[in-house]
Order: structure tokens, then sequence, then C-alpha cells
């Protein structure tokens, strides 16, 4: 066909002969360049200069550095706050996780319906989600307030505590305070991926299950469960990550304290940048983080066959 | 599954208790950002209804009205001067400059890479996509304590030239944001049909021309939905506005400034809280229909 050849001749390629191949956008290197550069210049350079610190040891009295590579990696070890921030991190991660999963299942469940309102009611569960949660801090310290809270007073008037009970001042129950927050913020997440991931379910396995007979909790169990593991999965995996460098709800509402109850990696390196700006050592941890955050994830996706 | 009347109403009076336990911070905040100082600091009893509304709150931190008149006002001899540390119009306006920078920042370097992802076949392609996986897994805290250092050498700070530092706090935004929006976009990307694209190139159009007057109109819902979400992850960071700007202070960061030695500004605290959520409730019933996909990175569509 000749309009064909015509066009054809005139060949997107040959428009600019000047330019090299891999220059035009037939190559895709200037597609990837701008975002590779990004991540270069702002992620992998920072990263290679954290390890580099990391392998410095910083003098406390004269401010210099020397180059030491052992020093503040051996120090973790014998450090007993990187134990506890340790211990403090995986329980924080934990322990939300297993909260937003269940109440994010449960209230799934509860609002996967097509009747009237429950549109409504699924819309408002998103807005915490969009809180900055260093604002969420804020206004959990003023309802956990020992004498003018609301959220105290309850518990107080339930009996729970006794009057004046400051919950976030004691080191028991400071990080259960803490949690509170994280917890009412991010079970929304939860929420919306499971009711999307509900929502995919087939339904023939369903009908053919209670024409056998089967309760709601049997059909729970054996079919819903097991069809929603992979959607499972993907939420703890990319929740856990974000969980682990918890940061913004202990720096607000108590500062890693009382003492050290509350110190999580990420607050601990905080503090020691901000504390005795001792950047090597702070560099360590935080690079000490990332490890543990690489370790325990390509784990879980091994086990769970996960992929993002 | 949902037989008998009595069983439904017992659900919907469920749902309806579980969603109100939710929205009650929210509400409580918005209430307290209306109530005067004696009403917020009752230690007798909760004080849900009992006082009279008062727009100070949002005077003096929205409005720039001098805390000295809250003092008259409330015939309350405290917190004389110091009018301008709770204006926090300035804030405001910083954080919108930083989100929307970096908004257009992540989304003018994420959609030319997602496309080359989502259309191109090259040597590395899987790598490069887990390069770009490989962001979201990194604690920002690993790369913040450098950071600052570099940027001192850089000439990024804030303290040191105001624009520089907009552009450094923006360039790590975007850097945040980065996987969330290249994902995104090429999890949209992948909806539109190859044969779209083939078409067009046969018809003698250059790719760039392909993709900007054929795949690009395609995708425009996806588009702003990935910007909605890069920008209200942008309005609620935190830790590195904390840590990399002094001067230009972000409104998480502003709203920390409350707490004072001599007690807690809570009017204050919940005025610019509550006036700092509601872009957000905006935008998001904006981009409800995929917010699931953004949130789990393209991997799971409603």
């Amino acid at each position: 066909m000749p309009a064909d050849s015509a066009s054809l001749e005139v060949r997107a390629t040959d428009r600019r002969p000047w330019l090299p191949h891999w220059l035009t956008s037939e190559s895709p290197l200037p597609w990837l360049l701008p975002a590779a550069a990004l991540m270069a210049v702002f992620g992998i350079y920072p990263l290679i200069y954290a390890v580099t610190l990391s392998l410095y040891k910083k003098n406390a009295a004269t401010r210099k550095m020397v180059f030491d590579p052992t020093h503040n990696w051996t120090k973790i070890l014998s450090d007993e706050r990187v134990w506890n921030a340790i211990y403090n991190t995986f329980l924080y991660t934990g322990v939300a996780l297993v909260f937003q999963l269940v109440l994010g299942m449960l209230i799934a469940l509860l609002l996967d319906s097509d009747r009237k309102g429950y549109g409504v009611l699924r819309a408002m569960m998103t807005l915490p989600l969009v809180i900055p949660p260093a604002v969420t801090g804020m206004m959990f310290l003023l309802m956990l307030n020992g004498s003018f809270g609301v959220l105290s007073r309850g518990l107080i008037a339930m009996g729970v505590f006794p009057p004046g009970f400051s919950i976030l001042g004691t080191a028991n129950t400071a990080m259960a305070g803490v949690l509170l927050a994280e917890i009412w913020q991010w079970t929304p997440f939860m929420v919306l991926i499971m009711l999307a991931g509900l929502r995919s379910l087939p339904k023939e396995p369903f009908e053919a299950a209670a024409i056998d007979g089967a309760t709601a909790f049997q059909a729970f169990f054996k079919l819903t469960l097991p069809m929603m593991s992979k959607v499972i999965a993907i939420a703890v995996l990319i929740r856990g990550i974000d969980l682990f460098r918890a940061f913004d709800y202990v720096k607000v509402m108590t500062d890693s304290g009382p003492g050290t109850a509350t110190e999580t990696l990420t607050s601990y390196a905080g503090r020691i940048y901000f504390g005795n700006a001792d950047f090597p050592y702070a560099s360590t941890i935080a690079l000490l983080t990332l490890i543990i955050v690489i370790l325990v994830s390509t784990a879980f996706m091994k086990a769970f066959k996960v992929k993002l | 599954m949902e037989s008998s009347r009595p069983l439904r109403i017992v659900r919907d009076v469920t749902a309806v208790t579980v969603v109100g336990i939710f929205m009650f911070p929210i509400f409580w905040w918005a209430l307290t950002s209306i109530k005067p100082i004696s009403a917020i600091f009752d230690k007798d009893r909760v004080n849900f209804f009992d006082f009279t509304p008062t727009f100070i709150n949002y005077g003096v931190t929205l409005f720039g009205q001098s805390r000295s008149q809250l003092a008259i006002d409330q015939g309350i001899g405290m917190g004389v001067g110091g009018a301008e540390a709770y204006d926090s119009r300035q804030s405001i306006m910083e954080s919108v400059i930083v989100s929307l920078g970096a908004t257009a920042i992540t989304m003018a370097v994420a959609v030319f890479a997602a496309y080359a992802i989502s259309r191109m076949m090259f040597r590395g392609r899987s790598h490069y996509l887990n390069w770009v996986l490989g962001q979201r897994f990194m604690p920002p805290i690993a790369i913040l304590v450098p950071l600052v250092t570099i940027y001192k050498t850089a000439g990024l700070r804030d303290t040191d030239n105001l624009y520089m530092g907009y552009f450094g706090l923006m360039m790590i935004y975007a850097l945040m944001n980065l996987p969330i929006a290249v994902l995104l976009m090429k999890s949209f990307l992948d909806d539109v049909p190859k044969d779209v694209d083939e078409a067009a190139m046969i018809d003698g159009a250059t790719r760039f021309q392909t993709f900007r007057k054929v795949v690009l109109p395609m995708v425009k819902g996806g588009i702003a939905a990935s910007a909605v979400l890069v920008f209200i992850f942008s309005w609620t960071e935190f830790l590195l506005s904390l840590f990399l700007t002094t001067e230009i202070r972000t409104v998480p960061v502003k709203i920390q400034t409350f707490v004072t030695s001599t007690g807690n500004e809570w009017g204050f605290i919940a005025a610019l809280g509550t006036a700092a959520i509601i872009p957000s409730f905006v935008f998001i019933l904006l981009v409800q229909k995929n917010l699931v996909r953004g949130l789990t990175l393209g991997s799971l569509k409603e």
C-alpha cells in the first residue's frame, strides 16, 4: 500500500538524524534517566555517605572524626539502648499489625454490604488515613492527658486506672498509649484493602458452601481467608515496613520516654542526632534499621511468596 | 447472607457504632478547637457541650489575630505577647509550596519512567523496577543524617538560601514518593492496551509523540489520582521536614511548637490540626476509587 510505505519512510528515528539513537525517545534511556538521577543523587549517594560515616569514630572532646571501621558496629552490640530499641520496635510493629489486621478484617466484613448508607460509612472510614501523623499524635496527647483528657477520664471513670493516672507518663502504659494513636489511624488502611479483597472474591464457592450447609464461620475460615491470603500478605508487608520505621507518634507523644520506655530504633537514632550530635553513631543505628527491614521483609516475601 | 430483619438491624447498629468510634477523635478535636480555654482545661468533668463556642483559636492561628486579644476576651491574664508565634499562615503557605512542588517533580519524573517500564523491553527492566521499589523499603532515617551534611555542603539548607531550602525539601519528598508514583502510574499505563501505541507508531509518530498525544490523555485520571496521593503524603510528612529545615516549617512541624514550657496551647493545636486535615479530606474523597490501588503500590485494584 503506497500510503503506508510513505509514512514508514519518515519513521520517527530518522527525523533527527544527528541525534544518537540512545538519546531519542525510541530508546528507554531518556525516559528512565530523570527518576534514576533523583534516586542516585538523593537516595544512593546519601546511603553510601551513611555507610562511610558509620566507619568513623567521633571523638567527643576534639569533635574530630577518626577512621575506625569497627568502633560503631561493636558499640551497637554492647549498647543496651539499642537492644531495648530493637525490642520496642518489634513490639510496636507486632502489636500494631495484629490489632490492625484483626480489626481491619472484622470491620471490612461488617461494612461489606451493598445496602444504603454503607457507602458513606466506608468513605468515612478512610478519613483517618489522611491526617498528618504528627497531628494525630498531638490530638491523642490531648485526649490521653491525665487531668483533662477525654480518653483518660473515660478509663478512670471505668475504674481501669486510678484518678489522675497519666497513661503516657507511666513506663508500663506509655507504649499502649502510643499504639492507640497508631492503631486508630492505620486500621482504616487494612479495612480498605480487606474490603477490596472481599469484593474481588468469586461468589460461586460461597453459594455452593451455603447449599452444603456450611455456617458463616466455616465459610470464613475455609473459603474467605485462604482466598484472601495474597491480599493479606501484601497488606501486612506494606504496613509492616511503615510500622518498623515508627517515629512520628513516638516523637510527638512521649519523645521516646518516659526514660527509654517507648524508644524505637528510628527515635533512638534521632535522639543521638539531636542530643550528642554523634552523627557516625546515629548513622550506624539508622543503617541497622535498614538492614533489619531488608532482612525481615525479604524473608517474609520469600516465605509467603509475595511480590509487589 | 443477610436473611432476617433483626439480624440486619443488629449489623446496621454495629456498623454505625464502629464507624462512630473511629470518628470520635476527629469530632473531639473539632469540638476542642471552638472551646474557650476554661472548657478545654476543665478538670471537674468531661465537658462536651457546656461552653460558649469561640472562634478565637482559628483567629489566632489562621488569621493572625493577636493573642492578647484572646486574654482580654476571656478575662485571663495569661500569655500576653508572642502572637506571631501562633500565626500559622506562613507555615500553611510553606506546606502548600513544598507539597505542590514535590508533587510536580515526582509526577514529572515518575510518568516518564513508568511509561518506559510499562511499554519498552530493555535489559535490566526488573532491576530498575526493584530499585524503585527499594526506595519504599528504606527508612528515611537511614539517609537523613548524611543528608543534613550533604545539604550543608551543597548549599541546600534553608538557613543559607530559602529557595534552595525549598528545593532540597521538595527533592527529598519527591524521592520518598517516587515508588508509589512510578508503580501506580505503571499500573494505570498497563491498563491501556499496547495496540494503541503500535497503531500510532505505524502511522509515523515517534515514541514521544505517541506518549504525549495518545497515551497521556488516556491516563489523565490515573495521573490525577497519583498526584493527589503524592500531595497527601507530602502534606502529612513530618520526620524529614523536622530534620532538614529550620526556616521552613511545614504544618506538622509548626504545630509541635505550640507545645511550650509554660503549657500546651491546646486550643491552637486543635484549631490548626482541624484546619490541616480539611484539604486532605477533600482530596481523599476525590480519589476514593483509586485509593486501594495507590496504598498497595498498584498491586491491588478495587
